[in-house]
């Protein structure tokens, strides 16, 4: 499908000391980073180097000093290159005017470089997997949000790139085009073998699709891993939901020497050495309560990514 | 396996080179051109000049054959001098100038109609939706871009200018059936596709920088319009603020008839006579004041105000239409009828150079707005 | 000093609903906004949750004052709130779109608005710098709103629907486009606000984040009302979906054997590499009254028990599909 690239298999991107200052603004810091392949997702506050950082990828701008490859492609002299294996889909809202859908992702894939008859062929065959139907032959200014990131989506993946970077995608999505959306990144990662940058504000749908993070604050890498090693187990610490007033409840597991603690609708309980959640049950048989969640404690990636912001 | 999987498939082919990416952009806006009705019926209407350029070339052609298909038509010619009926392989060269100088200089007016319908949504559009990083984020660099939108504009004149003109001189050849026209003839060609390709490119690129000024394509089609109407009624206003003065001085000179006192009772030859004589010189200073209109011409500036009058200036160059008109006049044999001709027919004899300054400074204005306007995803936000 | 809203008269023991909207149908030429809506929003934290297109928009605008209902009755804190301009004291709106003086800094903008208000100059710069504060836009309060990001620009939303202490607060989804730190601390508001006794309406498409503000819910779908309530309440209400309940255990197999002979018990499905168990019950109370004593017996002790769809999500999903 293109010529081939060198570079180490096990990184998707490298970065070696890149620094980008537009004017005052240092949006990229003495930035290095090194990402395995797979499903990564890049976080950041507002004003983190975010999108000066893809577009550094994309090779869209030109760097103040540093280097770094992507897909083993120097992004300094290959840009075009590297913007033939890549589908970048921007965060903003935007089509090609006066186009029916089909139109849209057959045009999109021409200007990558395929000829009109695969492009046209390729187009409809991704409308079917990202399921625009009927809706395909109607003007795309006439499309709902949902279907509009649909057929964004589809435009970026028409030329079958090696990585799909995404910006933003589920903003302003109502519930059901959001879970649609995320379906279709998780399938594309996880059963179809393309490497994918996802780039979001919304931790949740970054831990539905992605299993390794990139966090980014002020242009510098505050910190990267896999979400599951990110996000720590305490074995011993169990969170409790009953369905009536614990208070009891908590007093009795501290008489066992088990130290609770209130937090929001939960109950935080600790279980000493020796101990099990067997304890946790006999107290609640006694009592007559009904525990309606029991489940080991585990920060959760907003948590990680608060500490990560705290700590840069 | 029997049952065929339905999900998302790879794609195993190849991707071109960059050189004709332009061409992707070139063909999805000729595409969209051509949706409109408008445009399609404007482009059907622009090939009228062009028939009649066919008719007339092919006509020619029989009448330098003395074909019997014309002969019956020839009587109706006595108006042209007879020297042309005689030896019409001489007048040749001079008859087809004209009607191509015709036919450009009608197609030029299509030209501005169909960049006034065709141009303003081709950048606006594409700032009012947004869709620069989609085309900026594809390996697509800006140079490609413009080229590509350049092309539509190009495409469509080329319709309308360059593509008749062509099949006009093949058809006029096949009617007149002689090898040696191509050798007399061969440069007008080339000279209107010279002209066809100027016009394309100066206006298309103006188009592209008016277009790229706004994100609404009715703001961008009034600022053509500006450009081309009211740069033509400013320059016509100038300069006929200056001749109306000039004009003055010529028909002062000529007295009008006397009163003449009931009691002279000059008889009604008479005075049929002296109206004669009155309106023959009103006509002579009409004449002289034209051609003295076109000596002053030549040092004359304000005609470069209006853009279709640089335009039409080159074209006047490019197929010496002046000198043909001069050529043509010698054939009178009354010096009066003569200069009648010339201050008829001839165009202004402004230098070509200053015409084609002011389009080269039109053509650098126009790339240095839409360098300014059209920028690439080098910014913060 | 504002004046009394009607529906404060001391004495009055009922509680009275901040919005209430009486067969309210709202239609665009053809195009149906709202269809007999009938709803009282009782005072504290209410998510207002839909499709796109249910008619979210359409209700804030009506209830704000800004439509005319086609049909029906509006009515906020007790009163019509069409043509109504002294009620809008004491409404606060923070609409989905940005609609700012580009030019101001975020403090004049501010000061506009509480000018605007009907504040006088002290009060209103008071209320500027106590309303910057609260909203955590104080470092940036002389920049330009042209240079503002996304999260500055929300949270100044937000500010100037605050700037006039209203009782009841309209949020048309503040926390579009923002990033976690500014979201958290928009949350941080909002339950401060409902602490403080004000009620606030928030309109959303972002599930999880509407569920740490509150479990009160309006339901709407194609411009009619779906469900409202607690949303647990709700779950517990819909009968078409059994709950699923995962139990996570070491020998699962057993554990299914003795659930199996439970007769509110209608599935059971085993998880990939027998780490635990799915149980699909239409009585979660009667399933969940009986665990304790079953995880108790020998070998069959429950790691982790959680019910996985009581959340939002999932009653949004169950609701909305059907």
């Amino acid at each position: 499908m293109s010529q081939e690239t060198s570079g180490q298999p096990g990184v998707l991107f490298q970065l070696e000391a890149v620094t980008k200052t537009y004017g005052a603004i240092r949006a990229l810091d003495d930035l290095s980073v090194t990402v395995p392949p797979g499903a990564v997702g890049l976080l950041g506050p507002n004003g983190s180097g975010k999108t000066t950082l893809i577009r550094t990828l994309l090779g869209l701008i030109p760097v103040d000093s540093g280097s770094g490859q992507i897909l083993g492609m120097d992004f300094r002299r290959r840009q075009l290159d590297i913007r033939r294996e890549i589908g970048f889909a921007p965060e903003d809202e935007c089509l090609f005017p006066r186009t029916d859908g089909v139109g849209f992702v057959a045009y999109a894939g021409e200007l990558v470089g395929m000829s009109s008859k695969s492009a046209m062929q390729r187009a409809h065959e991704v409308l079917d997997y990202v399921g625009l139907g009927e809706a395909r032959y109607r003007k795309v200014e006439s499309y709902s949000t949902g279907m509009k990131q649909r057929l964004k989506l589809a435009s970026t993946i028409v030329h079958d790139p090696k990585l799909l970077i995404l910006d933003e995608p589920t903003n302003g999505m109502d519930p059901a085009g959001r879970e649609e959306i995320l379906h279709l990144a998780h399938d594309l990662a996880h059963n179809k073998g393309i490497n994918l940058l996802f780039s979001s504000h919304l931790l949740p749908d970054v831990e539905a699709v992605c299993d390794y993070i990139v966090v980014l604050g002020a242009g510098k890498l505050l910190t990267q891993g896999y979400i599951q090693q990110l996000k720590q187990v305490h074995n011993r610490c169990f969170e409790v939901r009953l369905k009536s007033d614990g208070s009891l409840f908590a007093q009795r597991l501290a008489e066992f020497g088990y130290s609770t603690q209130c937090h929001e609708d939960l109950l935080l309980v600790q279980i000493p050495e020796g101990g099990s959640q067997q304890v946790i049950w006999r107290t609640a048989a006694e009592q007559n309560l009904q525990i309606r969640y029991l489940r080991p404690q585990r920060s959760t990636l907003e948590q990680v990514f608060l500490n990560a912001l705290e700590h840069g | 396996m029997p049952i065929f999987d339905q999900g998302y498939q790879h794609w195993s082919g190849r991707l071109s080179g960059h050189a004709w990416r332009w061409l992707a952009v070139t063909r999805h806006g000729v595409r969209a051109g051509l949706k409109n009705r408008f445009l399609r019926y404007l482009i059907l209407a622009a090939w009228v000049p062009a028939i009649a350029l066919v008719l007339v070339l092919c006509f020619w052609g029989l009448i330098e054959r003395r074909s019997s298909l014309v002969s019956t038509l020839i009587q109706f010619l006595s108006f042209l001098q007879p020297g042309i009926i005689t030896s019409p392989r001489d007048f040749r060269i001079d008859i087809w100038r004209l009607s191509y100088s015709y036919f450009l200089r009608s197609e030029l007016w299509f030209s501005m109609i169909v960049i006034f319908l065709l141009g303003p949504g081709l950048i606006s559009q594409d700032l009012r939706f947004n869709a620069l990083p989609l085309y900026f984020s594809r390996p697509l660099r800006r140079i490609d871009y413009f080229l590509g939108k350049l092309g539509v504009i190009v495409a469509f004149l080329a319709m309308i200018m360059i593509v008749p003109s062509i099949v006009a001189y093949i058809l006029g050849l096949a009617f007149s059936l002689d090898i040696t026209i191509i050798r007399d003839t061969f440069g007008i060609l080339l000279a209107s596709i010279e002209y066809g390709l100027i016009v394309s490119l100066s206006a298309g690129l103006l188009m592209l920088a008016l277009s790229a000024l706004s994100r609404n394509s009715r703001y961008v089609a009034l600022l053509w319009a500006a450009v081309w109407i009211v740069g033509g009624v400013v320059s016509l206003v100038l300069q006929s603020v200056d001749s109306e003065q000039r004009r003055y001085a010529y028909y002062s000179k000529i007295t009008p008839p006397p009163v003449m006192a009931r009691s002279d009772s000059p008889s009604r030859q008479e005075r049929a006579a002296q109206m004669r004589a009155w309106r023959r010189a009103r006509e002579r200073a009409n004449t002289e004041y034209r051609l003295g209109e076109l000596e002053f011409s030549k040092r004359d500036w304000r005609p470069l105000v209006s853009y279709m009058a640089d335009l039409s200036r080159i074209g006047q160059q490019l197929l010496a239409t002046n000198e043909t008109w001069e050529k043509l006049s010698r054939f009178e044999p009354d010096p009066q009828s003569r200069d009648r001709m010339l201050a008829n027919y001839m165009g202004p004899e402004f230098p070509w150079y200053w015409s084609a300054a002011a389009l080269i400074g039109l053509f650098g204005l126009s790339a240095c707005i839409l360098n300014r306007s059209v920028k690439s995803l080098d910014r913060l936000k | 000093m504002h004046s009394q809203p009607l529906s404060q008269v001391p004495g009055q023991t009922q509680v009275t609903p901040i919005v209430a909207f009486h067969e309210v149908s709202k239609w665009y030429g053809n195009v149906i906004g709202l269809n007999k809506l009938t709803i009282r929003i009782l005072p504290g934290v209410t998510a207002l949750l839909g499709p796109n297109g249910a008619g979210k928009s359409t209700f804030l605008q009506l209830a704000t004052g800004q439509l005319f209902p086609s049909q029906g009755t509006v009515s906020v804190l007790g009163q019509s709130v069409w043509n109504n301009p002294s009620l809008n004291r004491f409404i606060g709106l923070c609409p989905e779109q940005d609609a700012f003086y580009e030019w101001m800094t975020g403090r004049d903008f501010l000061n506009t608005c509480a000018r605007l208000g009907g504040m006088n100059r002290a009060e209103a710069r008071d209320a500027t710098s106590r309303t910057l504060q609260a909203v955590g836009m104080t470092r940036h309060q002389h920049r330009p709103i042209r240079g503002y990001s996304k999260g500055m620009r929300q949270r100044t939303k937000v500010a100037q629907a605050l700037v006039h202490d209203p009782d009841v607060l309209f949020l048309d989804e503040p926390m579009a486009g923002t990033d976690p730190v500014a979201r958290r601390d928009l949350m941080d508001i909002i339950q401060r606000l409902a602490g403080e006794g004000k009620s606030v309406v928030v309109s959303s498409h972002v599930l999880h984040e509407v569920q740490s503000l509150t479990p009160n819910i309006i339901l709407l779908n194609h411009g009619r009302l779906l469900a409202e309530g607690h949303f647990r309440q709700i779950r517990d209400l819909i009968d078409t979906h059994p709950h699923h309940i995962v139990l996570i255990c070491d020998h699962c197999r057993n554990l299914a054997t003795r659930l199996v002979a439970w007769e509110d018990v209608e599935g059971i499905k085993v998880l990939p590499g027998d780490k635990g168990l799915m149980v699909e019950t239409r009585s979660p109370d009667a399933f969940y009254a009986r665990l304790p004593q079953l995880s108790l017996e020998n070998g069959l002790l429950i790691n982790e028990v959680y019910s996985d769809d009581d959340n939002l999500e999932a009653v949004f999903r169950y609701l909305v599909n059907k």
